[in-house]
């Protein structure tokens, strides 16, 4: 298949991929701190009633991690990239349905998303690792999907089409939807890993507004008189006493 | 005197963090030569702090993994839940977590930086309530300890004058940043439920003092500062006692036991010389123990002898037992009425500006309450650089998806309570009989379990967080969560004190009120193994102190 995504990060480029596809299940060894996000998991069977889950297992990744001691000055993942060209393109596809360009700032695909989801489901975290079992079914899932309902992988098929598909899975309440339930945990996770990678591109920190990690100098500036009348209406309206800068006593 | 590669010293620290730094800075200060060992690797946080590194240039955008279990930027070197090659093992049905940092400066490099002062009666516990026993000093005796540490770590806050938040002497302390307008509100919402939320003391410049510059509101502490203005022993404590010409570090250096001599002094340590696998054994004449409450422990229990079959200083066999650590749990929501509100600058020195301290004296006093002491929230809640998690519980898809992250950014309000625990016969170390570290060195095996009384207080600060939150008109997430469930671990909080607990009676304690063990006059113990109880107010300031006011002494004496 023609690659229709095309990485953002070269120096990805000449890491080797290794194969995705074999027998064995990860399963992460300790219990790890990660990011705060609720885990989107599924304790249910590994086959949905009534639906169809791939069921892939795949061959565990033990390749190089950072350590407890990387140079931070110079950050550098040292992973291989795993995702196939076909999974690559259906995360590109998938990502950019998720979060498309809007007039607030650009699609995922234009800053590298897809290479962030690459990276995360690559990592031979435990955390991680469970993503990629994830999150490579769901691809795949798509796929069948897109085959059974219209004949055509999930890429192939026209946008109408796979807004459909996307319209059953999309939301948190399909996971009561027992054909649904994976698929949809599995868009829940995917969803959680787009806007990550999104909102912390520069792109994304500065569509969303986050304007500090600068330096200076003098005292802390403190709320701007915009934000300390927001914050009094806010008050008001909660019939909260009034809001005051705080007085050193 | 004694000596090694060419260097006399008197004194023999093991440990370089909070309380070792004090110890060298004060004695090498007074002219005494100091051996320090560190069993981490040498550190420099002026090379070797990200400062302004964002997370998008990191792998897994600094997310938290196994390896960096507080992120990729996280100061910890060689360390956190799990250190490569040092196990430590739980009793059956425990459970502890222990933080550990293998560098120098230790946990001082990564810490937050909360200093709040303890109260007169978090000195004297059993004679405010009757449980526990009291501490062999009292606040009077340790105020101006307070005031000297404060003025030379350089602690911004300020005296609101509650029972719970003792007051620093005049010009002590340096101005607190201005609130944002998420704590604000806050403290809006607590005015309107009686209690108070005031300044948090933290260890972080906000205006220059000697070579350190002032904090310039950017990039967290947690990672460390490589301009000083975030305290941590390696850009003001080591770095002073190093320009003495009195101070000699060795680092790599893995403490495996401490030396009696036949007249019952101490006469030196074995440390494992990390990189060559080598055991060396070096003389003492004084010797400080301060390789923090556990690794202090250990070290003692694994020195035995004729005299001390149980372990050094142990004949209370008090070593290992007292364990405590803050009671931890946490309640966050968000706040509608703030989705998108105005976009500022809001880094601040990266921790809560304001915070909650513990307001219901009285409750105890009058017996209202159904647990001892008591706890503070502390606050987080700003715009910070986004994560992976910033989508929250965001649904659905595409630009109606992409707004409501917008929109909810900067919405959210964590509340993290610590509280006192109440020291027990159920919390303590031991060494594991069948386990050693990949030096031989026999581990730590952790006893842990938590009481009513953890619970309890935990049930009334989740009751309490919700108020606040739903005061804020905030919408608290697992609001039917129990106390059970919400507690963290024990260790979890990273303040565990008391394994070697000071007191007046050498039966029932380790040290006295110097931190100079009982058994043995020349030792001494000066991390937070000293403490007699954990008051909820975060530890190291405590430890700074007593290190501070017991070196001076021990200082005195030598120089005398």
């Amino acid at each position: 298949m023609s690659k229709i995504y095309n990485p953002k990060m070269s120096r990805r480029e000449s890491l080797k991929r290794i194969g995705t596809m074999a027998t064995v299940v990860m399963v992460g060894g300790v219990p790890v701190a990660c990011d705060p996000v609720e885990p989107e998991t599924s304790t249910a069977s590994p086959t949905p009633t009534g639906g169809h889950w791939p069921g892939l297992e795949l061959e565990a990744i033990t390749g190089p991690t950072y350590g407890t001691d990387p140079i931070m000055t110079s950050p550098e993942a040292p992973w291989p990239l795993t995702l196939t060209d076909v999974q690559r393109d259906l995360a590109a596809v998938l990502s950019d349905m998720i979060c498309p360009a809007d007039e607030r700032g650009p699609a995922a695909t234009d800053v590298g998303v897809p290479d962030v989801i690459d990276e995360w489901m690559s990592a031979p975290y435990s955390r991680q690792q469970s993503d990629r079992v994830q999150i490579i079914n769901g691809l795949q899932w798509l796929d069948d999907e897109a085959e059974l309902r219209f004949g055509s992988n999930f890429v192939a098929a026209t946008e109408d089409q796979r807004i459909a598909i996307i319209e059953d899975i999309a939301y948190r309440a399909q996971y009561d939807v027992p054909e649904f339930e994976l698929p949809a945990r599995f868009f829940s996770r995917m969803r959680s890993l787009v806007f990550g990678a999104y909102f912390t591109t520069p792109e994304g920190i500065e569509d969303i507004g986050y304007v500090g990690n600068v330096a200076i100098a003098g005292e802390y500036p403190g709320p701007t008189s915009e934000a300390m009348e927001h914050i009094r209406e806010v008050a008001e309206s909660l019939d909260l006493p009034p809001i005051t800068e705080y007085v050193n006593q | 005197m004694a000596s090694f590669e060419d260097f006399e010293y008197q004194v023999i620290v093991v440990g370089s963090g909070a309380g070792g730094g004090m110890a060298a800075h004060v004695l090498t200060e007074a002219g005494v030569k100091v051996l320090m060992l560190e069993a981490g690797r040498d550190y420099d946080p002026i090379t070797e702090t990200p400062m302004f590194q964002q997370n998008h240039e990191a792998p897994l955008r600094g997310t938290s993994t196994s390896e960096k279990n507080f992120g990729y930027y996280d100061a910890t070197v060689d360390g956190g839940w799990r250190v490569p090659g040092e196990p430590y093992s739980e009793a059956p049905d425990s459970r502890f977590m222990w933080w550990r940092a293998r560098m120098l400066g230790g946990r001082t490099n990564h810490w937050g930086r909360l200093v709040p002062r303890f109260t007169p009666a978090d000195f004297k516990p059993y004679s405010t309530d009757g449980v526990g026993t009291d501490w062999p000093v009292d606040y009077d005796e340790i105020s101006p300890w307070y005031d000297k540490c404060e003025e030379l770590i350089g602690v911004c806050g300020d005296n609101p004058g509650l029972d719970d938040t003792p007051s620093s002497s005049d010009g002590v302390l340096l101005p607190p940043p201005k609130p944002r307008v998420m704590e604000l509100l806050l403290k809006s919402a607590c005015e309107s439920l009686g209690i108070d939320a005031v300044p948090m003391r933290r260890a972080i410049l906000t205006e220059a003092k000697d070579d350190r510059q002032a904090c310039f509101w950017a990039t967290p502490c947690g990672r460390g500062c490589s301009i000083g203005a975030a305290f941590q022993s390696t850009t003001s404590l080591l770095p002073w006692a190093n320009n003495t010409g009195n101070l000699k570090i060795v680092t790599d250096a893995m403490v495996r036991e401490v030396h009696l001599d036949d007249e019952g002094n101490a006469s030196g340590v074995t440390f494992v010389n990390k990189t060559s696998g080598e055991d060396v054994r070096i003389d003492g004449e004084h010797i400080i123990l301060a390789a923090s409450a556990c690794e202090t422990a250990r070290l003692l229990l694994n020195s035995k002898s004729e005299a001390f079959p149980n372990g050094l200083a142990n004949s209370s066999g008090q070593v290992g037992r007292n364990l405590t650590d803050s009671l931890g749990a946490g309640i966050s929501g968000y706040i509608p009425a703030l989705r998108d509100r105005p976009r500022y600058n809001e880094d601040g020195h990266s921790g809560n500006h304001l915070y909650i301290p513990w307001w219901d004296r009285e409750g105890q006093k009058n017996g209202s309450l159904n647990f001892s002491r008591g706890y503070h929230f502390e606050v987080g809640a700003r715009f910070s650089s986004p994560g992976m998690g910033v989508a929250g519980r965001v649904d659905g898809y595409g630009k109606a998806a992409k707004d409501d992250v917008r929109s909810n950014y900067g919405t959210g309000i964590g509340l993290s309570l610590r509280g006192e625990m109440l020291v027990s016969d159920d919390c303590y170390c031991e060494i594991d009989d069948e386990v050693t570290d990949q030096w031989g060195i026999p581990v730590l095996k952790f006893h842990w379990k938590w009481s009513e009384q953890e619970i309890n207080q935990v049930a009334h600060g989740l009751e309490w967080g919700k108020k606040i939150i739903e005061a804020m008109g905030g919408i608290v997430n697992n609001p039917d969560r129990a106390a059970e469930e919400a507690i963290e671990e024990g260790g979890q909080i990273i303040h565990e004190v008391g394994t070697t607990r000071m007191g007046e009676d050498p039966a029932t304690s380790v040290c006295n009120e110097w931190g100079q063990t009982w058994d043995v006059e020349n030792l001494y113990v000066m991390d937070g193994g000293v403490f007699v109880s954990n008051p909820h107010k975060n530890c190291t300031i405590t430890i700074l102190t007593l290190a501070m006011r017991n070196a001076t002494r021990l200082a005195e004496q030598l120089t005398a």
